[in-house]
């Protein structure tokens, strides 16, 4: 059984388990076996982190990565809900749109870069085009299953309280839907997350995805490791801070979480 | 219809059954659900219909709350045959269905947006009103998640009962509570129809629970749902669940539930 004590302890542990990571990394290049220009230390990482931040690299390409996204992510995230309320609700809509997206879902999002400069050229619209194709299906298809799922017993009782049309959607059947809906939302940030690098790293002059590239071109790979795990810190702290509160709020709110009952 | 907040303001509805059956029919298989049955409801009638488990009981009720059409004979209130579900018969399910996404006030007021005349303020007064009614008046603000059992169906009563509609049909409300918050919930709502008045169509198949509530009490068959005997209460309200009265009649439900389907010749 989890207990008080043991939820203390959490963060401790995953502090522990980091830190034994750290060690082993470390453990593994003082033994020298892989050469030192494809495994850096973990002194050479935060070395190399160190500079990046103070001459000033990192900086703008973490703004520029997260802006891209965030942009990115709007439109698709626009486009994925008005698309899965429409799948949810027609199953025309469904049967047209559910093979194709399922299709889409299974390309990697690097795939999509070669035709986005060739559809778009080189500027920031090929990145966004690269963001809403990896993330608009997966966001579209969760809100379409969520909408299918909804307890038949909300709409009944919506029209038996005189609600119809268009109101049935947007009062009853989307906030019904909320719990999938925001669990397809976040796996859409993360796919769309993997979009914005995988795109800089092709094309870019700024950003994460470049620093990547760029790391790779000098032969740099304490810049290539270090931009790496910024990348993942980024994505993962957007994740827990943003994502995963809402979830757990909506998923309580909306009845999934034991021990809430008052009575 | 008139929107004014004070209860009783919309006259009751009046329900009537004409030779109604309701067969499901899929691809590889047709089952008679329902009927044929005929039944009326008077204007502020309280109707329990017990039956056998499965035996189509809500099937009626989704018939007369238009989510079913039936196969043959009409469902009409007030005359008018029943199109579709609408404001003017409200249901109380099984479960508490109120929407989770929304504080209990606003569930409760969330039928008044029909009336597009009503201010905001207007509707979360009467949400209000009924909160009081249900002796829920203080949980305005909690969400659904935080109610009892028992304190979610109040709820939902509530929610039904404050647009005004002119019936009432329920699917066995307190099915699912415990006795206790049950028995609690009989008498909240004899109070509640005794101020309300609303046609009401009650599906149980706890015959206590039929003699505590009803003003006439219809025994159905085994499925396809038959009449199979009528039973006018006359016993003075409110009715406590353990008078002796109620057990008396509850045991005679309960032997015309087990018997042979014997009509007994009245008309229903």
């Amino acid at each position: 059984m989890r207990d008080a004590g043991t939820a203390r302890r959490r963060p401790l542990v995953l502090l522990a388990f980091l830190l034994a990571l750290l060690l082993a990394w470390q453990a593994v290049w003082s033994l020298g076996w892989l050469p030192s220009y494809s495994l850096p230390s973990p002194a050479q990482v935060g070395t190399r982190l160190v500079e990046l931040a103070r001459d000033g690299t990192l900086w703008p390409s973490v703004q520029a990565s997260v802006v891209r996204m965030a942009l990115g992510f709007v439109l698709s995230l626009a486009l994925g809900l008005a698309l899965g309320v429409a799948m949810g609700l027609s199953q025309t809509a469904d049967s047209c749109l559910r093979s194709l997206f399922l299709g889409v879902q299974t390309l990697p999002s690097a795939a999509w870069v070669p035709i986005a400069l060739l559809l778009f050229g080189l500027n920031d619209a090929a990145i966004y085009f690269v963001i809403v194709m990896s993330s608009t299906a997966a966001m579209a298809i969760a809100t379409a299953d969520a909408i299918v799922h909804i307890p038949p017993v909300y709409l009944r009782a919506a029209r038996c309280l005189g609600t119809a049309g268009p109101a049935l959607a947007t009062r009853v059947a989307l906030p019904a839907a909320l719990p999938g809906v925001v669990t397809g939302v976040k796996l859409g940030w993360t796919l769309g997350w993997h979009g914005v690098v995988s795109a800089e790293l092709i094309k870019s002059s700024v950003g994460l995805g470049y620093l990547l590239h760029a790391g790779r071109e000098l032969n740099d790979a304490a810049q290539v490791v270090g931009v790496m795990l910024v990348t993942i810190a980024l994505g993962l702290v957007l994740d827990r801070l943003l994502f995963a509160s809402i979830e757990r709020r909506v998923r309580a709110r909306w009845g999934f979480a034991p021990g809430a009952a008052r009575g | 219809m008139s929107a004014a907040p004070a209860a009783g303001a919309a006259a009751p509805a009046r329900i009537t059954l004409e030779g109604v059956a309701k067969r499901f029919v899929t691809a590889r298989t047709s089952v008679d659900a329902l009927g044929p049955l005929s039944l009326a409801a008077a204007e502020g009638e309280f109707v329990v219909l017990v039956g056998p488990s499965g035996c189509g009981k809500t099937t009626l009720l989704n018939l007369v709350a238009g989510f079913e059409t039936p196969s043959a004979g009409r469902v009409l209130v007030d005359g008018a045959a029943v199109a579709g579900p609408g404001p003017d018969r409200a249901m109380i399910f099984q479960e508490p269905a109120l929407f989770p996404w929304l504080t209990v006030l606003d569930n409760v007021a969330f039928g008044l947006r029909q009336h597009a005349h009503m201010a905001a303020a207007a509707r979360r007064e009467v949400a209000h009103e009924y909160l009081r009614l249900v002796h829920l008046d203080g949980f305005e603000r909690a969400f659904v998640h935080e109610l009892s059992g028992g304190m979610k169906q109040r709820a939902a009563l509530a929610r039904a009962l404050a647009p005004q509609p002119r019936a009432l049909l329920c699917d066995e409300p307190f099915g699912s509570l415990d006795a206790l918050t049950r028995e609690r919930l009989y008498a909240e709502l004899q109070e509640l129809h005794a101020v309300t008045r609303r046609t009401t169509l009650f599906v149980t198949h706890n015959t206590r629970e039929a003699a505590c509530l009803a003003d006439r009490v219809v025994v159905l068959s085994a499925r396809p749902a038959r009449i199979t005997s009528v039973l006018p209460v006359v016993l003075p309200r409110p009715r406590d669940f353990y008078d002796p009265h109620v057990s008396e009649l509850a045991r005679e439900i309960l032997a015309r539930l087990r018997g042979p389907a014997i009509g007994d010749g009245r008309d229903a």
